[in-house]
Protein backbone atom coordinates (compact mmCIF):
# COMPACT_ATOMS: atom_id res chain seq x y z
CA UNK A 1 0.00 0.00 0.00
CA UNK A 2 1.59 3.19 -1.18
CA UNK A 3 1.91 6.53 0.85
CA UNK A 4 -1.49 8.65 1.02
CA UNK A 5 -3.27 5.91 -1.20
CA UNK A 6 -6.70 4.98 -0.34
CA UNK A 7 -7.57 0.88 -0.69
CA UNK A 8 -11.08 -0.58 0.14
CA UNK A 9 -11.41 -4.45 0.84
CA UNK A 10 -14.65 -5.55 -0.27
CA UNK A 11 -15.95 -8.73 0.20
CA UNK A 12 -18.84 -10.97 1.43
CA UNK A 13 -20.01 -10.83 5.12
CA UNK A 14 -17.60 -13.44 7.08
CA UNK A 15 -14.86 -13.11 4.74
CA UNK A 16 -12.61 -11.68 7.76
CA UNK A 17 -12.43 -7.83 6.18
CA UNK A 18 -13.41 -6.76 9.91
CA UNK A 19 -11.10 -9.06 11.86
CA UNK A 20 -8.28 -8.15 9.70
CA UNK A 21 -8.47 -4.49 10.17
CA UNK A 22 -8.56 -5.39 14.01
CA UNK A 23 -5.52 -7.28 13.58
CA UNK A 24 -3.63 -4.54 12.01
CA UNK A 25 -4.90 -2.19 15.26
CA UNK A 26 -3.72 -5.16 17.26
CA UNK A 27 -7.48 -5.85 18.97
CA UNK A 28 -6.98 -9.13 17.79
CA UNK A 29 -3.87 -11.55 17.10
CA UNK A 30 -3.62 -12.98 13.64
CA UNK A 31 -3.95 -16.61 13.81
CA UNK A 32 -0.84 -16.92 11.79
CA UNK A 33 1.71 -13.98 10.51
CA UNK A 34 2.26 -10.87 11.39
CA UNK A 35 1.08 -7.69 10.64
CA UNK A 36 3.31 -5.47 9.12
CA UNK A 37 2.81 -1.39 8.99
CA UNK A 38 6.09 0.11 9.49
CA UNK A 39 4.25 2.40 11.31
CA UNK A 40 4.49 3.38 15.69
CA UNK A 41 1.15 2.56 17.24
CA UNK A 42 -0.53 5.98 17.82
CA UNK A 43 0.41 6.59 13.85
CA UNK A 44 -2.86 4.21 12.80
CA UNK A 45 -6.18 5.09 13.78
CA UNK A 46 -9.16 3.40 13.68
CA UNK A 47 -12.91 4.28 12.84
CA UNK A 48 -15.75 1.93 14.08
CA UNK A 49 -19.00 1.21 11.99
CA UNK A 50 -20.34 2.84 15.27
CA UNK A 51 -18.84 6.03 16.81
CA UNK A 52 -18.43 4.90 19.98
CA UNK A 53 -17.36 8.66 21.27
CA UNK A 54 -17.90 7.76 25.29
CA UNK A 55 -22.04 9.43 26.39
CA UNK A 56 -20.23 10.76 29.43
CA UNK A 57 -17.62 13.57 28.22
CA UNK A 58 -18.36 16.56 25.76
CA UNK A 59 -17.90 16.62 22.23
CA UNK A 60 -14.46 18.42 23.06
CA UNK A 61 -12.98 15.92 25.42
CA UNK A 62 -13.68 13.24 23.16
CA UNK A 63 -11.46 14.75 20.51
CA UNK A 64 -8.86 15.54 22.98
CA UNK A 65 -8.65 11.87 24.74
CA UNK A 66 -5.85 10.10 22.80
CA UNK A 67 -4.05 13.32 22.24
CA UNK A 68 -3.70 13.34 26.38
CA UNK A 69 -3.29 9.72 26.17
CA UNK A 70 -0.17 10.42 24.01
CA UNK A 71 1.65 12.96 26.53
CA UNK A 72 -0.24 15.79 25.31
CA UNK A 73 -0.89 18.90 28.14
CA UNK A 74 -4.35 18.69 28.93
CA UNK A 75 -4.75 22.59 27.83
CA UNK A 76 -3.34 21.93 24.71
CA UNK A 77 -5.48 18.99 23.91
CA UNK A 78 -8.65 21.03 24.21
CA UNK A 79 -7.44 23.48 21.95
CA UNK A 80 -6.23 21.09 19.63
CA UNK A 81 -9.62 19.52 19.86
CA UNK A 82 -11.47 22.86 19.01
CA UNK A 83 -9.52 23.60 15.93
CA UNK A 84 -10.38 19.81 14.60
CA UNK A 85 -14.27 20.07 15.59
CA UNK A 86 -13.96 23.59 13.61
CA UNK A 87 -12.02 22.16 10.62
CA UNK A 88 -15.60 19.42 11.06
CA UNK A 89 -17.87 22.29 10.80
CA UNK A 90 -18.75 21.45 14.13
CA UNK A 91 -17.56 24.81 15.57
CA UNK A 92 -19.85 25.80 18.79
CA UNK A 93 -20.71 21.72 19.34
CA UNK A 94 -18.14 21.06 21.68
CA UNK A 95 -19.62 21.51 25.12
CA UNK A 96 -22.37 18.85 23.46
CA UNK A 97 -22.44 15.36 25.18
CA UNK A 98 -23.14 13.07 22.15
CA UNK A 99 -26.36 11.65 22.81
CA UNK A 100 -27.28 15.99 21.80
CA UNK A 101 -25.78 15.19 18.65
CA UNK A 102 -27.45 13.37 15.77
CA UNK A 103 -25.74 10.83 13.82
CA UNK A 104 -23.73 12.90 11.41
CA UNK A 105 -22.31 14.83 13.95
CA UNK A 106 -21.20 12.29 15.93
CA UNK A 107 -19.59 10.29 12.81
CA UNK A 108 -17.74 13.91 12.16
CA UNK A 109 -16.56 13.95 16.20
CA UNK A 110 -15.64 10.71 15.73
CA UNK A 111 -13.45 11.86 13.15
CA UNK A 112 -12.39 14.65 14.37
CA UNK A 113 -10.81 12.39 17.49
CA UNK A 114 -9.14 10.04 14.91
CA UNK A 115 -7.79 12.36 12.85
CA UNK A 116 -6.46 15.15 15.66
CA UNK A 117 -3.74 12.01 16.65
CA UNK A 118 -2.09 12.94 12.99
CA UNK A 119 -2.35 8.93 11.95
CA UNK A 120 -0.45 8.16 9.19
CA UNK A 121 -2.85 5.29 8.27
CA UNK A 122 -6.43 5.47 9.17
CA UNK A 123 -8.20 2.03 9.40
CA UNK A 124 -12.65 2.35 8.44
CA UNK A 125 -14.90 -0.42 8.74
CA UNK A 126 -18.33 0.56 7.22
CA UNK A 127 -17.65 3.61 9.15
CA UNK A 128 -20.65 5.31 7.20
CA UNK A 129 -23.14 2.50 7.14
CA UNK A 130 -25.43 3.90 9.77
CA UNK A 131 -26.01 7.33 8.27
CA UNK A 132 -28.66 8.69 5.91
CA UNK A 133 -27.57 8.93 2.00
CA UNK A 134 -27.56 13.36 2.68
CA UNK A 135 -25.55 13.40 5.94
CA UNK A 136 -23.14 10.78 4.54
CA UNK A 137 -22.42 12.03 0.77
CA UNK A 138 -21.38 15.04 3.07
CA UNK A 139 -19.53 13.88 5.84
CA UNK A 140 -17.54 11.47 3.42
CA UNK A 141 -16.60 14.82 0.95
CA UNK A 142 -15.30 16.16 3.89
CA UNK A 143 -13.31 12.98 5.13
CA UNK A 144 -11.62 12.72 1.47
CA UNK A 145 -10.69 16.48 1.63
CA UNK A 146 -9.21 16.19 5.02
CA UNK A 147 -7.07 12.85 3.77
CA UNK A 148 -5.72 14.37 0.85
CA UNK A 149 -4.94 16.81 2.15
CA UNK A 150 -3.07 15.59 5.41
CA UNK A 151 -1.74 11.94 2.35
CA UNK A 152 -3.64 9.76 4.96
CA UNK A 153 -3.44 6.38 3.63
CA UNK A 154 -6.74 4.60 4.17
CA UNK A 155 -7.82 1.08 4.28
CA UNK A 156 -11.41 0.73 3.99
CA UNK A 157 -13.81 -2.09 4.52
CA UNK A 158 -17.01 -1.96 3.12
CA UNK A 159 -19.62 -3.91 1.01
CA UNK A 160 -21.20 -0.76 -0.66
CA UNK A 161 -19.01 -1.05 -3.76
CA UNK A 162 -19.69 2.22 -5.04
CA UNK A 163 -18.61 3.87 -1.91
CA UNK A 164 -15.30 1.32 -2.59
CA UNK A 165 -14.79 2.83 -6.03
CA UNK A 166 -15.53 6.45 -5.78
CA UNK A 167 -13.14 6.60 -2.90
CA UNK A 168 -10.29 4.21 -3.68
CA UNK A 169 -7.19 4.29 -5.92
CA UNK A 170 -7.41 0.37 -5.51
CA UNK A 171 -9.91 -1.52 -4.52
CA UNK A 172 -9.24 -5.28 -3.36
CA UNK A 173 -12.05 -8.34 -3.36
CA UNK A 174 -11.90 -11.18 -0.82
CA UNK A 175 -13.44 -14.29 -1.28
CA UNK A 176 -15.83 -16.23 0.65
CA UNK A 177 -14.72 -17.31 3.82
CA UNK A 178 -13.33 -19.40 6.15
CA UNK A 179 -9.74 -19.24 5.11
CA UNK A 180 -10.65 -15.99 2.55
CA UNK A 181 -8.03 -14.69 0.32
CA UNK A 182 -7.59 -11.43 -1.87
CA UNK A 183 -9.11 -12.96 -5.26
CA UNK A 184 -9.08 -9.74 -7.54
CA UNK A 185 -7.80 -6.29 -7.50
CA UNK A 186 -8.98 -2.94 -9.51
CA UNK A 187 -7.06 -0.49 -9.59
CA UNK A 188 -9.48 3.19 -10.24
CA UNK A 189 -8.05 5.67 -12.35
CA UNK A 190 -10.28 8.06 -11.40
CA UNK A 191 -7.82 11.62 -10.96
CA UNK A 192 -7.37 13.20 -7.78
CA UNK A 193 -8.92 15.79 -5.86
CA UNK A 194 -11.94 13.97 -6.05
CA UNK A 195 -15.61 14.69 -5.72
CA UNK A 196 -16.86 11.46 -4.76
CA UNK A 197 -20.36 12.31 -5.47
CA UNK A 198 -19.29 13.36 -8.88
CA UNK A 199 -16.75 10.43 -9.55
CA UNK A 200 -19.49 8.23 -10.28
CA UNK A 201 -20.10 9.88 -13.52
CA UNK A 202 -16.01 8.98 -14.34
CA UNK A 203 -16.14 6.99 -17.66
CA UNK A 204 -14.28 4.63 -15.55
CA UNK A 205 -16.70 3.69 -12.99
CA UNK A 206 -19.78 1.87 -14.30
CA UNK A 207 -17.55 -0.77 -16.04
CA UNK A 208 -15.47 -1.58 -13.10
CA UNK A 209 -18.94 -1.15 -10.95
CA UNK A 210 -20.22 -3.93 -13.26
CA UNK A 211 -16.93 -6.04 -12.75
CA UNK A 212 -16.73 -5.61 -9.18
CA UNK A 213 -20.51 -6.68 -9.19
CA UNK A 214 -19.72 -9.92 -11.06
CA UNK A 215 -17.04 -10.97 -9.42
CA UNK A 216 -18.06 -10.45 -5.93
CA UNK A 217 -21.71 -12.03 -6.86
CA UNK A 218 -20.03 -15.10 -8.10
CA UNK A 219 -17.84 -15.45 -4.38
CA UNK A 220 -21.20 -15.36 -2.75
CA UNK A 221 -22.35 -17.64 -5.02
CA UNK A 222 -19.74 -20.01 -4.48
CA UNK A 223 -20.79 -19.67 -0.31
CA UNK A 224 -24.32 -21.11 -1.47
CA UNK A 225 -22.92 -24.31 -3.70
CA UNK A 226 -20.33 -25.19 -0.45
CA UNK A 227 -23.74 -24.56 1.81
CA UNK B 1 -64.50 10.59 26.21
CA UNK B 2 -63.15 14.37 26.68
CA UNK B 3 -59.29 14.83 26.69
CA UNK B 4 -57.67 15.85 30.19
CA UNK B 5 -55.31 18.42 29.49
CA UNK B 6 -52.04 16.25 31.18
CA UNK B 7 -50.32 19.64 32.33
CA UNK B 8 -52.90 20.18 35.03
CA UNK B 9 -52.83 16.34 35.94
CA UNK B 10 -51.42 17.44 39.80
CA UNK B 11 -54.34 19.82 40.02
CA UNK B 12 -56.59 17.22 39.49
CA UNK B 13 -54.65 14.44 42.23
CA UNK B 14 -54.48 16.99 45.00
CA UNK B 15 -58.26 17.81 44.35
CA UNK B 16 -59.34 14.04 44.71
CA UNK B 17 -56.53 14.00 47.67
CA UNK B 18 -58.41 16.71 49.57
CA UNK B 19 -61.60 15.41 49.02
CA UNK B 20 -60.67 12.14 50.30
CA UNK B 21 -59.76 13.94 53.66
CA UNK B 22 -63.29 15.99 53.90
CA UNK B 23 -64.93 12.62 53.53
CA UNK B 24 -63.11 10.99 55.83
CA UNK B 25 -63.07 14.18 58.27
CA UNK B 26 -66.70 14.48 57.89
CA UNK B 27 -67.25 10.78 58.30
CA UNK B 28 -64.86 11.18 61.74
CA UNK B 29 -67.33 14.30 63.21
CA UNK B 30 -70.27 12.63 62.18
CA UNK B 31 -69.23 9.29 64.12
CA UNK B 32 -69.17 7.17 61.16
CA UNK B 33 -65.29 5.66 62.45
CA UNK B 34 -64.26 4.98 65.32
CA UNK B 35 -61.03 6.98 66.33
CA UNK B 36 -59.62 4.45 68.00
CA UNK B 37 -59.11 2.51 64.53
CA UNK B 38 -59.36 5.79 62.06
CA UNK B 39 -58.62 8.86 63.59
CA UNK B 40 -59.73 11.75 61.50
CA UNK B 41 -57.25 13.84 59.49
CA UNK B 42 -57.06 16.77 61.76
CA UNK B 43 -56.69 14.67 65.08
CA UNK B 44 -53.30 12.92 63.16
CA UNK B 45 -52.56 16.48 61.69
CA UNK B 46 -52.46 17.77 66.13
CA UNK B 47 -50.38 14.61 66.57
CA UNK B 48 -48.03 15.63 63.88
CA UNK B 49 -47.88 19.20 65.84
CA UNK B 50 -47.26 17.80 68.71
CA UNK B 51 -44.62 16.10 68.01
CA UNK B 52 -42.77 18.94 66.80
CA UNK B 53 -44.14 21.54 69.30
CA UNK B 54 -42.67 20.20 72.58
CA UNK B 55 -39.69 18.88 70.48
CA UNK B 56 -39.03 15.70 71.38
CA UNK B 57 -39.40 13.84 67.73
CA UNK B 58 -35.68 15.42 66.96
CA UNK B 59 -33.53 13.57 68.89
CA UNK B 60 -35.85 10.58 67.34
CA UNK B 61 -35.68 11.70 63.52
CA UNK B 62 -31.95 12.11 64.36
CA UNK B 63 -31.49 8.74 65.51
CA UNK B 64 -33.07 7.30 62.48
CA UNK B 65 -30.94 9.58 59.94
CA UNK B 66 -27.90 8.58 61.29
CA UNK B 67 -28.86 5.01 61.39
CA UNK B 68 -30.14 5.01 57.44
CA UNK B 69 -27.60 7.82 56.15
CA UNK B 70 -24.79 5.78 58.07
CA UNK B 71 -25.77 2.70 56.31
CA UNK B 72 -26.35 3.98 52.65
CA UNK B 73 -22.78 5.17 52.55
CA UNK B 74 -20.97 2.30 54.19
CA UNK B 75 -23.36 0.00 52.04
CA UNK B 76 -22.80 1.97 48.97
CA UNK B 77 -18.86 1.60 49.78
CA UNK B 78 -18.84 -1.86 50.65
CA UNK B 79 -21.18 -3.17 47.90
CA UNK B 80 -19.24 -0.76 45.02
CA UNK B 81 -15.87 -2.17 46.31
CA UNK B 82 -16.96 -6.07 46.54
CA UNK B 83 -18.71 -5.61 43.53
CA UNK B 84 -15.40 -4.25 41.54
CA UNK B 85 -13.44 -7.01 43.38
CA UNK B 86 -15.62 -9.32 42.16
CA UNK B 87 -15.83 -8.37 38.28
CA UNK B 88 -12.40 -8.32 38.07
CA UNK B 89 -11.25 -11.05 39.84
CA UNK B 90 -12.71 -14.64 39.10
CA UNK B 91 -11.68 -16.45 42.19
CA UNK B 92 -13.78 -13.62 44.39
CA UNK B 93 -16.64 -13.51 42.06
CA UNK B 94 -16.51 -17.47 42.72
CA UNK B 95 -16.97 -17.38 46.57
CA UNK B 96 -19.29 -14.08 46.91
CA UNK B 97 -21.85 -14.66 44.34
CA UNK B 98 -23.83 -17.22 45.92
CA UNK B 99 -23.37 -15.30 48.97
CA UNK B 100 -24.61 -12.28 48.11
CA UNK B 101 -27.45 -14.54 45.83
CA UNK B 102 -28.82 -16.04 48.70
CA UNK B 103 -28.66 -12.73 50.57
CA UNK B 104 -30.29 -11.21 47.77
CA UNK B 105 -32.91 -13.90 47.97
CA UNK B 106 -33.98 -13.43 51.55
CA UNK B 107 -35.76 -10.85 52.56
CA UNK B 108 -33.13 -9.78 54.69
CA UNK B 109 -35.01 -7.62 57.40
CA UNK B 110 -35.13 -11.11 59.15
CA UNK B 111 -31.51 -10.47 60.55
CA UNK B 112 -32.42 -7.29 62.16
CA UNK B 113 -33.08 -9.66 65.80
CA UNK B 114 -29.67 -11.13 64.93
CA UNK B 115 -28.14 -8.07 64.37
CA UNK B 116 -29.44 -6.48 67.79
CA UNK B 117 -27.81 -9.67 69.43
CA UNK B 118 -24.39 -8.97 68.22
CA UNK B 119 -24.52 -5.25 67.77
CA UNK B 120 -26.50 -4.25 71.05
CA UNK B 121 -30.23 -2.06 70.76
CA UNK B 122 -27.91 0.96 70.14
CA UNK B 123 -27.22 2.43 66.50
CA UNK B 124 -24.91 0.41 65.76
CA UNK B 125 -27.56 -2.64 65.01
CA UNK B 126 -29.55 -0.32 62.75
CA UNK B 127 -26.45 0.48 61.00
CA UNK B 128 -26.00 -2.86 60.08
CA UNK B 129 -29.34 -3.19 58.91
CA UNK B 130 -29.29 -0.86 56.37
CA UNK B 131 -26.17 -1.75 55.36
CA UNK B 132 -26.55 -5.36 54.33
CA UNK B 133 -30.08 -4.25 52.54
CA UNK B 134 -28.31 -1.24 50.88
CA UNK B 135 -25.39 -3.14 50.10
CA UNK B 136 -26.29 -6.42 48.13
CA UNK B 137 -28.10 -4.07 45.80
CA UNK B 138 -25.32 -2.00 45.19
CA UNK B 139 -22.89 -5.36 44.86
CA UNK B 140 -25.15 -6.84 42.18
CA UNK B 141 -25.55 -3.85 40.22
CA UNK B 142 -21.53 -3.40 39.77
CA UNK B 143 -21.10 -6.76 39.38
CA UNK B 144 -23.42 -7.05 36.83
CA UNK B 145 -22.90 -3.45 35.02
CA UNK B 146 -18.69 -4.33 34.53
CA UNK B 147 -19.28 -7.09 33.05
CA UNK B 148 -21.98 -5.33 30.52
CA UNK B 149 -19.48 -2.45 30.16
CA UNK B 150 -19.69 -1.46 26.32
CA UNK B 151 -17.04 -3.36 24.65
CA UNK B 152 -17.25 -0.88 21.81
CA UNK B 153 -16.12 1.96 24.61
CA UNK B 154 -13.11 -0.60 25.64
CA UNK B 155 -11.76 -1.09 22.31
CA UNK B 156 -12.38 3.16 21.32
CA UNK B 157 -9.83 3.98 24.30
CA UNK B 158 -7.67 1.05 23.66
CA UNK B 159 -7.06 1.90 20.33
CA UNK B 160 -6.68 5.45 21.24
CA UNK B 161 -3.63 4.82 22.82
CA UNK B 162 -5.54 4.49 26.20
CA UNK B 163 -3.82 1.83 29.33
CA UNK B 164 -5.35 0.16 31.66
CA UNK B 165 -5.72 3.24 34.27
CA UNK B 166 -7.28 5.34 31.58
CA UNK B 167 -9.88 2.40 30.86
CA UNK B 168 -10.46 2.89 34.55
CA UNK B 169 -10.58 6.24 35.16
CA UNK B 170 -12.38 7.03 31.80
CA UNK B 171 -14.72 3.85 31.09
CA UNK B 172 -15.21 1.80 34.87
CA UNK B 173 -15.29 4.31 36.41
CA UNK B 174 -18.12 6.30 34.80
CA UNK B 175 -20.03 3.14 33.64
CA UNK B 176 -20.05 2.22 37.51
CA UNK B 177 -20.72 5.91 38.61
CA UNK B 178 -23.74 5.70 36.60
CA UNK B 179 -24.85 2.15 37.64
CA UNK B 180 -25.27 3.06 40.99
CA UNK B 181 -26.36 6.77 40.76
CA UNK B 182 -29.05 5.12 39.05
CA UNK B 183 -30.22 2.93 42.24
CA UNK B 184 -29.61 5.75 44.55
CA UNK B 185 -33.63 6.19 44.86
CA UNK B 186 -33.95 2.83 45.55
CA UNK B 187 -31.05 2.36 47.73
CA UNK B 188 -32.52 5.51 49.85
CA UNK B 189 -35.33 3.85 50.33
CA UNK B 190 -33.61 0.44 51.33
CA UNK B 191 -31.56 2.48 54.07
CA UNK B 192 -34.58 3.98 55.80
CA UNK B 193 -36.47 0.67 55.73
CA UNK B 194 -33.68 -0.94 57.82
CA UNK B 195 -33.33 2.15 60.25
CA UNK B 196 -37.18 1.75 60.77
CA UNK B 197 -37.43 -2.07 61.17
CA UNK B 198 -34.13 -1.98 63.06
CA UNK B 199 -35.86 0.71 65.53
CA UNK B 200 -38.78 -1.28 65.63
CA UNK B 201 -37.46 -4.78 66.51
CA UNK B 202 -35.97 -3.16 69.71
CA UNK B 203 -34.38 0.12 70.16
CA UNK B 204 -34.80 3.02 72.62
CA UNK B 205 -35.14 5.76 69.67
CA UNK B 206 -35.93 6.43 66.56
CA UNK B 207 -38.92 6.51 64.27
CA UNK B 208 -39.40 3.06 63.94
CA UNK B 209 -39.20 3.20 67.70
CA UNK B 210 -42.09 5.51 68.17
CA UNK B 211 -44.02 3.69 65.64
CA UNK B 212 -43.84 0.30 68.02
CA UNK B 213 -44.50 2.68 70.77
CA UNK B 214 -47.38 3.89 68.88
CA UNK B 215 -48.67 0.20 68.45
CA UNK B 216 -48.19 -1.22 71.94
CA UNK B 217 -50.35 2.20 73.48
CA UNK B 218 -53.13 1.79 70.03
CA UNK B 219 -52.45 5.34 69.26
CA UNK B 220 -53.83 5.70 66.09
CA UNK B 221 -53.25 9.08 65.54
CA UNK B 222 -49.59 9.13 66.27
CA UNK B 223 -49.23 6.36 63.86
CA UNK B 224 -50.64 7.77 61.38
CA UNK B 225 -48.65 11.02 61.65
CA UNK B 226 -45.48 9.31 62.19
CA UNK B 227 -46.19 7.32 58.58
CA UNK B 228 -46.92 10.54 57.36
CA UNK B 229 -43.61 11.97 58.58
CA UNK B 230 -41.77 9.54 57.44
CA UNK B 231 -43.16 9.55 54.28
CA UNK B 232 -42.25 12.74 53.97
CA UNK B 233 -38.03 12.51 55.12
CA UNK B 234 -37.51 9.87 52.40
CA UNK B 235 -39.65 11.77 49.61
CA UNK B 236 -37.30 14.75 50.37
CA UNK B 237 -34.52 12.61 50.60
CA UNK B 238 -35.60 11.27 47.07
CA UNK B 239 -35.87 14.78 45.93
CA UNK B 240 -32.45 15.30 47.16
CA UNK B 241 -30.98 11.89 45.25
CA UNK B 242 -32.52 12.69 42.04
CA UNK B 243 -31.13 16.30 41.58
CA UNK B 244 -27.89 14.77 42.21
CA UNK B 245 -28.69 12.15 39.89
CA UNK B 246 -29.94 14.49 37.31
CA UNK B 247 -26.88 16.86 37.95
CA UNK B 248 -24.13 14.05 37.54
CA UNK B 249 -26.12 11.81 34.36
CA UNK B 250 -26.74 15.15 32.96
CA UNK B 251 -24.61 13.35 29.70
CA UNK B 252 -27.82 10.92 29.42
Amino acid sequence: MGDGSFVSLVGPSGSGKSSLLRAVIGLQQPLAGTVETGLARSQVGILFQDDALLPWKTARDNVALGLTFNGMERRKALAEADAWLERLDLAGFGDRFPRRLSGGQRKRVALAQVLAMKPRLLLMDEPFASLDAIVRARVVKDLVALVERETISVLLVTHDLEEALTLSDEVYLLSQGPRARITEHYPVPIPRPRDPVLSRTHPAFAPLYERLWADLSRAVDQRVEAA
Amino acid sequence: MTRLDRRYAWVRQLAAFAAVLAVWEAAGRAGMLNPLYAPSPSRVGAALIDLFSDGRIWPHLEATFSAALGGLALGIAVGVLLGVVAALVPFIAELLEPVMTVLNAIPRVILAPLFVIWLGIGLASKVALSFILVAVLIFFTVFTGIRQVDRRLVERVVTLGGDRWALVRHVYLPSVASWVLGNLKIAVGFAFTGACVGEFVAATEGLGYLLSFAQSTFNAALMFALILLILAVVLVIFGLAGRLEKHLLRWN
